[in-house]
């Protein structure tokens, strides 16, 4: 029985309204790098949290080295040496990497704080392992790859055995990705064990060993990777096939709708500006596709199209009328439609109905409203619409609210609600992010939906799979300037990302992603 | 979860209505016994107010608890006369028979009052029963109205900072209310009356006159108060609420001193020398002992009267709280207790009469310094007003 | 089942998850609330003063009914200060002035009362639209800095609590007209300045109780069913989102400071122009530098009706109840100071509905875990169907 270090039986989990976890199984081998697969809502998350003892299980048992254990807190779970990198990092902002490493585990002699062993342990794992960090910086002034380094050396200063690696990829650069994935190998090499909770099937190919694939909650099947493909894990997720490639005809362009000038927009951050002289037009029934890694002035650069922020100079202009001074409403009312990069914080009233948000542009148009009243009977049939057409899902229609939805499913909606209303352009801004793949799948289709009808289409992403499979033209943003533009059946993967990441500009600043 | 709503609803009414069962058999018998005989109804501010509402507490509490009478207060609801009333009514449904009322803001409530509860006394302290427009004033048989003579309160204190030895008094009232007018106007003629028997020159103690404007205890009042001990005032007697407060707490940190108000203050501040008190306590013993003891209502009922030397309705105090052996008079360089007696003695015979009114022409009441010295007669005291 | 794993972690901070999920509404939160704040008001008479602590308990929860007028009486104030709190709060916005608010709708009214010689059923109606203006100005001042110069405006409010204040201190002490030195307060206003009373015997209750439940009324339309109302509370639940939708946040938000204020101003009206039994008396105002405690007294009010304008009508005449019932306590000798702790329990546990209702749902759903069961089992073959569609 020492086969396995970790064995969680048919756990089940339940919460008001939702079995979690429905008679799941997942073993882990000593050494061996687990991955767990599955949809936005599968039950990963929840069965790790079992796991980690933030969730008690009603049903099923947890052995570790064989033995049966109990786990009711994180203490319980680090005591066994199960150390977890959760997807939102729980770190002190104020405190320093190595003040937030020992946080918990401070050694100490007569209450007196012992920093100079504990550095030295720090500094040991950071170099051991590659794991870059300086211990004295502190954790708001460091980037989010960094954060990570720190939350993986925490589970190292404390000895722990078995890794969770909640869904690590999704805030890293392609680079931070590549050498996380090989720490990970050099963990797995030195006999630790590791779960690694992902939805992104390139990294479970490229790093695991087994894959344990779940699906609402019901455990599906365990594999093993060098057996398998991405077809087929991909299928055993969704429970279907799934295309990859984006099905779309010729693009049919048309006249410009949009037409950027020199534009610059003021970074909130820094002293020089976001957007730095950005000029290019966009025009009906194509989709242009702004590339880059994050950071890189896409925000600003959208919000200023938008009227969320204000140019500093330069001019936005949309069909011919200049609304560069225009309000986020007359924007809107000229036909910008638009897909936010967030969209809890800009797309949604979580608060609101389902209807309410669907409402969101529209709410004060004679068709909604008279003499300042809301005619809900009005929203109510145009909801119903939607939802129909849109195919959004949620447990109680038009009534449901919007905090209570499925991230997919909220995304629909906010798609359903830009695209259905009157628009000459589709700004999308990472449409999406964190959806899984049937919803990826969907919103892909809408875009080019929109694309075919003779709207213009821009979209945002970081994502270059997407950006290759989705557009008709690529543009590509490098520190707040446009630096390439590209047609996607001429250019590769490799080429984007040289000029993504500045070095096709200059060798010399070949590290600059890494501080973004 | 429906089913769990309807349960916990049913318990907490299930707790309300056990509770109205129990008050029927328990108190049910004792009728309006929970209520009081003497009542006392606080003005505005509570009852530990070191002023109106606790001097006549005590009153009460003193002979009640010696007679063995049942006494309670009532808070009311809300500063209008209309609430006033409806405390009385409140005291009178509890079965008060005697109610005090401290302070003339009750004068329009007792005055309502007398009428719809003629079988009630009330003792009206520093006021007399009165319509709201002052078109009638009537004190019914059962109302007994009581008014101080606060220049002879007043007067004692000035007299008594002037034979200590100081030469520089202030002065802050709060508003200028009558009452604060004529603690004012005694302090000013005791401290000239004891300069003259000193034989100290004309001009010889200044003094400083103000009112806050307000009764409170604030920055502002201790700010004014620090700037006045700056000036070189050796004393401020502080005549208003809490505006003592403000002025004892100046008066802690320019090591100067403070005469209290109304009620012995120097358990409130080391730097209290002494009080000019109102015999609130002594007057409602008085009263209330008319009524249970001597069976002489008559001598109160029906009338306003003044408590002053001769009744013991004014003085500085005399005695320490909770203590026989100690000196009330500690606190004084060199003012003793026999000088004050003899003092007191006079303004008992009459053959000092401070004066307790002047003309003043603002509307506000404040006084200028040379309406204070014409009208008070100064010479010896030069006074300044701000 | 998407995304339901986070939608429980999230639970844990968004307390308006856990009404909507577990079904209970904001009223039964505040009900059980004040079930607990009247356990623990009994506790303190218990040990304040056992053997009455019976017969007081059931004055505070009873003896309002046996004076229901004053009940409405001290309701009116505190009701409109409630929704003044509400209101804005619908839209994110703390105002924590309504003190100084209703203390310059005092003023108003009072100077409209004393100044302006107008008929009798005109005199009174021009009083409370003065004050309703009086708290407006004291609204707009700070909704204007939040608005334009991003100034918080629990700040400006706070501190025009105090301006206001002194001012209409200032005010009132230097007119002869109105102030009475020796009294230390206002002058009776004339009759035809108060507003008529409803005629129950032994009570001063007025049409000022009638005309703030119908605002009341009124802010609950406006709040559910004007457009305007959809942009306040769409600002109010996220302000990005309300901004990225195109709203004028700026306008909304001194307009939304304006009707606080003057909804603040008329309850300084109510209650300064509240007619009196005694002939030639009425309400008056004592300039003695303290700020109105009926404005803070609001906020409790607004938190215990959950901001909602119906809440606040109810939540306003329950502490009103609770409050005259406990005048009544000191019939079986329970002191004022007594009296005063226990309704403070009572409004502060009253107060916390929110944090019960989550801390009580959590209890019973682990009470009754059976019941859960198999309620899950039903949503979650719904919830399977579903996915089954989607997947399709």
């Amino acid at each position: 029985m020492e086969k396995y270090i970790v064995e969680m039986l048919n756990i089940t989990k339940r919460f008001p309204g939702i079995i979690a976890n429905d008679n799941v199984t997942l073993q882990l081998k000593k050494g061996e790098i687990h991955a767990l697969l599955g949809e936005n809502g599968a039950g990963k998350s929840t069965l790790m949290s079992v796991l980690f003892g933030l969730y008690q299980p009603e049903e099923g048992e947890i052995r570790i080295k064989g033995e049966k254990v109990f786990i009711n807190n994180p203490n319980d779970a680090n005591a066994l040496g199960i150390g977890m990198v959760h997807q939102h990092f729980k770190l002190v902002e104020i405190f320093t990497v190595l003040e937030n490493i020992i946080l918990g585990v401070e050694p100490n002699k007569a209450g007196f704080l012992e920093m100079k062993e504990a550095r030295e342990k720090v500094v040991e794992l950071s170099e051991r392992y590659g794991l870059r960090v300086d211990p004295d910086s502190l954790i708001e002034d460091i980037t989010v790859g960094m954060q990570q380094r720190v939350e993986i050396l925490k589970m190292l200063y404390r000895d722990n055995e078995i890794l969770i690696f909640d869904e690590p990829t999704a805030v890293l650069t392609p680079q931070e990705i590549k050498e996380l994935l090989q720490i990970m190998k050099g963990f797995a090499n030195e006999g630790k064990s590791i779960l690694f909770i992902t939805h992104k099937l390139n990294e479970i190919m490229e790093v695991a060993d087994r894959c344990t694939v779940l699906r609402k909650g019901k455990y599906i099947g365990t594999v093993d990777i060098k057996d398998t493909n991405k077809e087929e894990l991909s299928k055993m997720m969704v429970g279907r096939d799934v295309t990859f490639a984006v099905e779309k005809e010729e693009a049919q362009i048309k006249e410009v709708v949009l037409s950027i000038k020199d534009l610059n927009v003021a970074s909130k951050t820094k002293k020089d500006n976001a957007v730095k002289n950005v000029s290019f037009d966009v025009r009906a029934g194509e989709i242009v596709c702004l590339a880059g890694i994050d950071g890189n002035g896409q925000t600003e650069l959208v919000n200023a199209l938008t009227g969320l922020e204000k140019a500093v100079s330069g001019s936005v202009i949309l069909k011919g009328q200049d609304i560069t001074k225009s309000s986020i409403r007359q924007r809107s009312i000229l036909g910008i439609s638009h897909i936010p990069e967030d969209r809890h914080k800009h797309g949604l009233v979580l608060d609101y109905k389902l209807e309410e948000n669907l409402v969101l542009q529209r709410y004060w148009q004679p068709e909604f409203q008279k003499g300042g009243f809301i005619k809900f009977d009005a929203v109510r049939k145009y909801a119903e619409e939607l939802i129909d057409s849109y195919d959004i899902r949620s447990g109680q229609g038009p009534i449901t609210a919007a905090s209570s939805m499925s991230g997919g499913n909220q995304q629909k909606a906010i798609i359903a609600r830009e695209v259905d209303k009157k628009h000459e352009l589709l700004v999308a801004v990472q449409p999406t992010r964190g959806l899984d793949v049937g919803a990826i799948e969907y919103v892909h289709k809408r875009l080019v939906e929109s694309r075919d009808s003779g709207k213009a289409v821009f979209l945002v992403s970081l994502e270059l799979d997407e950006v290759m499979n989705v557009s008709d033209r690529i543009l590509v943003i490098y520190e707040g300037e446009i630096v390439g533009e590209f047609d996607p059946k001429r250019t590769t993967v490799q080429e984007l990302g040289l000029y993504m990441s500045g070095a096709k500009r200059s060798t010399v600043k070949e590290n600059n992603h890494a501080g973004e | 979860m429906k089913k769990v709503l309807a349960i916990a609803l049913a318990i907490s009414l299930l707790a309300v209505s056990l509770v109205g069962c129990t008050q029927d058999t328990g108190t049910g018998g004792s009728g309006g016994a929970g209520g009081a005989e003497i009542a006392l109804i606080t003005d505005k501010g509570n009852i530990d107010d070191k002023s109106f509402n606790q001097g006549s507490w005590e009153g009460v509490v003193e002979f009640a608890e010696r007679e063995n009478i049942s006494h309670n207060y009532i808070k009311p609801e809300d500063a209008s006369d209309d609430f006033y009333l409806a405390a009385i009514d409140l005291a009178v449904t509890g079965g008060a028979k005697v109610i005090v009322t401290p302070g003339f803001l009750f004068e329009v409530a007792v005055y309502q009052a007398q009428d719809k509860y003629p079988d009630v006394k009330f003792i009206l302290l520093d006021g007399a029963p009165r319509n709201a427009d002052y078109s009638d004033f009537k004190t019914n048989e059962n109302v007994a109205s009581v008014l101080y003579a606060e220049e002879e309160s007043g007067y004692l204190a000035g007299y008594a900072a002037v034979m200590d030895g100081m030469t520089n008094l202030g002065f802050m009232g709060g508003m200028a209310v009558p009452a604060v007018q004529a603690f004012g106007y005694g302090y000013l003629q005791g401290a000239e009356d004891a300069a003259t028997e000193l034989g100290l020159a004309d001009g010889s103690i200044k003094a400083i006159y103000h009112y806050t404007g307000d009764f409170d205890e604030n920055d502002t009042n201790k700010a004014t108060a620090r700037t006045m001990y700056q000036e070189g005032m050796e004393v401020i007697f502080a005549c208003g609420g809490s505006v003592g407060k403000s002025v004892m707490s100046a008066a802690a940190e320019a090591e100067a001193k403070v005469i209290g108000v109304d009620v012995d203050q120097r358990y409130d501040s080391e730097t209290v020398i002494t009080s000019a008190t109102k015999g609130l306590a002594e007057s409602v013993v008085q009263v209330l002992d008319s009524i249970y003891n001597t069976d002489s209502w008559d001598t109160f009922g029906g009338k306003t009267t003044y408590f002053n030397a001769e009744n013991n309705g004014v003085a500085l105090p005399t005695v320490v709280l909770d203590d026989a052996n100690a000196d009330a008079f500690d606190r004084f360089e060199s003012f003793t207790i026999e000088q004050y007696e003899e003092v007191y003695a006079s303004l008992v015979a009459g053959s000092v009469d401070p004066i307790r009114e002047i003309e003043v022409s603002d509307p506000s009441g404040a006084a200028t310094a040379e309406e204070l010295t014409d009208a008070l007669s100064l010479s010896k005291v030069s006074v300044i007003t701000r | 089942m998407q995304e339901n794993n986070n939608i429980n972690k999230k639970k844990k901070f968004n307390l308006g998850n856990i009404v909507h999920s577990s079904g209970f509404s904001s009223l039964t939160a505040a009900l059980m609330a004040i079930f607990l704040g009247l356990v623990f008001g009994f506790i303190i008479m218990l040990v304040a003063r056992p053997g009455s602590a019976v017969a007081g308990f059931r004055f505070i929860i009873l003896g309002g009914f046996n004076r229901l007028g004053d009940v409405f009486y001290f309701a009116t104030p505190i009701l409109m200060t409630g929704l003044a709190v509400g209101f804005a709060f619908r839209m994110g916005l703390f105002n924590i002035g309504a003190s100084g608010q209703y203390t310059m709708g005092m003023y108003f009214a009072l100077y409209v009362g004393f100044m302006f010689d107008l008929p009798a059923g005109i005199h009174w109606v021009v009083a409370i639209l003065a004050g309703m203006l009086g708290g407006m100005i004291w609204g707009f001042i700070p909704g204007i800095f939040k608005a334009y110069l991003n100034v918080n405006e629990v700040i400006t409010s706070i501190m025009f609590n105090y301006i206001g204040m002194f001012f209409v201190d200032m005010w009132v002490q230097n007119s002869s007209t109105m102030y009475v030195s020796n009294m230390a307060r206002t002058r009776y206003l004339p009759q035809s300045a108060q507003i008529p009373a409803l005629g129950i015997t032994g009570s001063n209750v007025n049409f000022g109780i009638v005309l703030a439940i119908i605002i009341g009324i009124i802010l609950y339309i406006v709040l559910e069913k004007t457009t305007f109302g959809y942009e306040l509370k769409a600002t109010g639940f996220n302000k990005h989102a309300s901004e990225y939708a195109g709203m004028r946040g700026k306008k909304n938000i001194i307009l939304t400071m304006v009707i606080a204020g003057g909804l603040a101003g008329l309850g300084g009206a109510f209650a300064i122009l509240a007619p009196s039994a005694i002939s030639g008396s009425s309400m008056t105002y004592e300039p003695i530098n303290i700020i109105a405690a009926n404005g803070f007294n609001g906020i409790a009010v607004a938190l215990l009706g959950s901001s909602h304008p119906l809440g606040i009508i109810l939540s306003s005449i329950f502490i009103s109840h609770i409050q005259r019932g406990g005048t009544l306590t000191s019939l079986v000798g329970f002191k004022p100071e007594i009296i005063d702790v226990v309704i403070a329990v009572i409004i502060y546990f009253s107060a916390f509905s929110m944090i019960m209702n989550s801390a009580l749902g959590r209890f019973i759903r682990r009470r009754l875990h059976h019941d859960v069961d198999e309620e899950v089992a039903e949503t979650a073959n719904v919830v399977t169907d579903h996915n089954n569609k989607e997947a399709e």
